[in-house]
């Protein structure tokens, strides 16, 4: 039996492998954007509109109620808030779009040969770069104001970077579960729901029963949630602890589902 | 000099699309209820070694569904085989029909640009080329418009530019796309033509043996996803001839059948019961299988069950007319 070789890609002098994959993911998620952003006025602002209205909701129900938690200060809730709510409408809005991206453009996959990761990577890319106009730079500011700390400013770019690398991760598992299980968007949106609600995204993470909260660690959208509090609005001490562990676990996410993608992919094609 | 395209004992097998474990709710009770059955496969193709040579004019025949269109999607690299190597010599392009790509929603340029990169090249290339390819389609008027407002026709228009507008060394084709209407089809012929012309290496896809028989110098013969016969054009069109299934396999027209092969005068088309556009010419008792969906279409034959030539009047009948 003779060694099992990938198939050749279509390949030009100019352009390397790695060149031609970065490109197309690029153009993929330029495509997403445009197509999602053509005929309104506001276009990517959409992205900011989003969690200032839900931050200003929650700030107008619960605000006053757990203002306590945050030493009496509204504006600590308001940004605290904030924060949590972008972090989770990302990693929740780049990981459905993903998951459902492969099948999505199965006929085109059928038809000419790209790397079928480009789908729900231009995903995540495309939703990053929405959030890396407008509310990724909010972070920023949000740490420098808050925080003076020019260590957990420097750190604000690193943490959201493993953020998008863990919604990467997710959502290219997602992406290739969904070849086999078409019944998964609906799972996922459930899911998404209980990742929501079980994060204190607009609760200090104190309320919950701490023997609860110890399940809570494996969301993995909380401990964004936390890794991005930590250098954003957290004040003393830098805890490095828990930003080098979410770094850690983000990466694993990210290989993971790299691997679980490769793994399945052979046999997917199968079934687009 | 490495071949153009060299297979080396490829073989394929894949998963069969009725035993798909489509989703949770069904594999998760199925595994409750321990019944869980094994995902069947099938060899879609078994050990096909071939060797094209730069420059040769490759075609590809076989009944449907004995995987020549699977074998164009390994040399595409669009499936990857389960044993066995597939090398590629040179840039390669496969004439494909795009359109039910098209992202409605784009403009015309974007959708270029994003469908010549997915083809392969790089953007620079293909920003350059978007005049041509709008000149060409005669959609110059809508460049700035979303693609939706193109009718179908029109974007077939398109995806044929796109397709064809950067010239490969290794160009891949399923079935000769014509499309449009008659004299569109003529530019779109004689853009193909030109590839033959200029000597890229070309592998053909067809069921249509006359076109294949007279534009290629070679044929590669597959049946049930082997190799059976691999060598001249004309010897593998005289062989295909004489294994085209016999008038038994046709429930409609059966009788008609009969008739036109006791008749030494008599032509009849019949189309297959595979539901698909095959037709068969029966001429002087003997079959022939003569056509493809494009030719077809090209002919008018498109959706009659049963047309009755005679010598240059063509006309189209009913069944029943013909027998009674």
């Amino acid at each position: 039996m003779s060694a099992v070789l990938d198939a050749p890609q279509p390949r030009l002098p100019s352009q390397s492998a790695w060149q031609r994959r970065i490109e197309l993911v690029r153009l993929s998620a330029v495509r997403q954007l445009r197509s999602r952003y053509r005929g309104s006025a506001l276009g990517v602002l959409w992205s900011f509109a989003n969690p200032v209205l839900l931050t200003m909701m929650y700030t107008l129900l619960f605000g006053s109620a757990f203002a306590s938690s945050y030493g009496g200060s509204t504006t600590r809730y308001v940004v605290s808030a904030f924060v949590a709510v972008v972090v989770v409408t990302f990693f929740l809005q780049a990981t459905s779009e993903a998951l459902v991206s492969v099948v999505a453009n199965g006929g085109l996959l059928n038809k000419i040969a790209i790397d079928p990761e480009t789908f729900p990577f231009a995903s995540v890319a495309a939703n990053a770069f929405q959030q890396a106009l407008t509310t990724f730079p909010a972070m920023l500011i949000v740490s420098l104001v808050i925080t003076h700390d020019p260590v957990r400013v420097i750190l604000v770019p690193i943490v959201l970077a493993a953020v998008v690398a863990m919604a990467a991760g997710f959502g290219i598992a997602l992406a290739a579960l969904y070849v086999f299980f078409r019944d998964l968007s609906y799972l996922w949106a459930v899911m998404g729901f209980l990742l929501w609600m079980t994060s204190p995204v607009f609760y200090p993470a104190a309320l919950v029963p701490e023997s609860i909260r110890a399940y809570l660690v494996v969301n993995p959208v909380a401990i964004s949630i936390a890794a991005v509090r930590e250098v954003t609005i957290d004040r003393g001490p830098l805890d490095a602890g828990t930003i080098g562990l979410f770094i850690a676990v983000a990466a694993g996410f990210a290989i993971l589902g790299h691997l679980l993608f490769r793994g399945l992919r052979r046999e997917f094609m199968d079934l687009l | 000099m490495p071949a153009a395209i060299a297979l080396e004992g490829v073989t394929l097998v894949r998963r069969t699309q009725e035993e798909l474990h489509y989703d949770l709710k069904r594999s998760a009770l199925r595994l409750l209820s321990g019944r869980l059955s094994r995902v069947r496969r099938r060899t879609v193709l078994e050990d096909v070694s071939v060797r094209i040579e730069h420059g040769e004019k490759v075609g590809i025949i076989g009944p449907n569904g004995s995987g020549k269109s699977t074998l164009l999607k390994i040399i595409a690299g669009v499936l990857v085989p389960s044993r066995g190597r597939v090398s590629v010599d040179g840039s390669l392009s496969a004439l494909i029909e795009l359109g039910v790509g098209f992202d409605p929603e784009l403009s015309l340029v974007d959708n270029i640009v994003y469908y010549g990169v997915l083809l392969g090249h790089s953007e620079e290339l293909v920003r350059g080329r978007i005049e041509e390819i709008l000149e060409f389609a005669e959609l110059v008027d809508h460049r700035n418009e979303p693609t939706k407002i193109l009718s179908s026709g029109m974007a077939a228009r398109l995806s044929f530019a796109i397709a064809t507008e950067f010239r490969p060394e290794v160009l891949l084709v399923d079935e000769v796309l014509s499309v449009g209407d008659e004299r569109f089809r003529r530019k779109c012929q004689a853009r193909i033509d030109r590839f033959w012309d200029e000597h890229s290496t070309i592998v053909l896809v067809s069921h249509d043996m006359l076109t294949v028989a007279r534009t290629c110098n070679r044929v590669i013969w597959i049946e049930e996803g082997r190799v059976r016969f691999d060598g001249p054009a004309q010897r593998a069109a005289d062989l295909y001839m004489s294994t085209i299934p016999s008038a038994s396999s046709f429930r409609k027209g059966d009788e008609l059948v009969e008739l036109a092969e006791k008749n030494p005068r008599g032509e009849v088309l019949v189309r297959g019961t595979s539901g698909d556009l095959q037709l068969y010419l029966i001429r002087g008792g003997r079959r022939h299988w003569i056509s493809s969906p494009a030719w077809c279409r090209q002919h008018g034959y498109e959706g009659a069950d049963v047309v009755i030539v005679d010598d240059e009047v063509i006309k189209q009948v009913a069944t029943g007319d013909v027998l009674s």
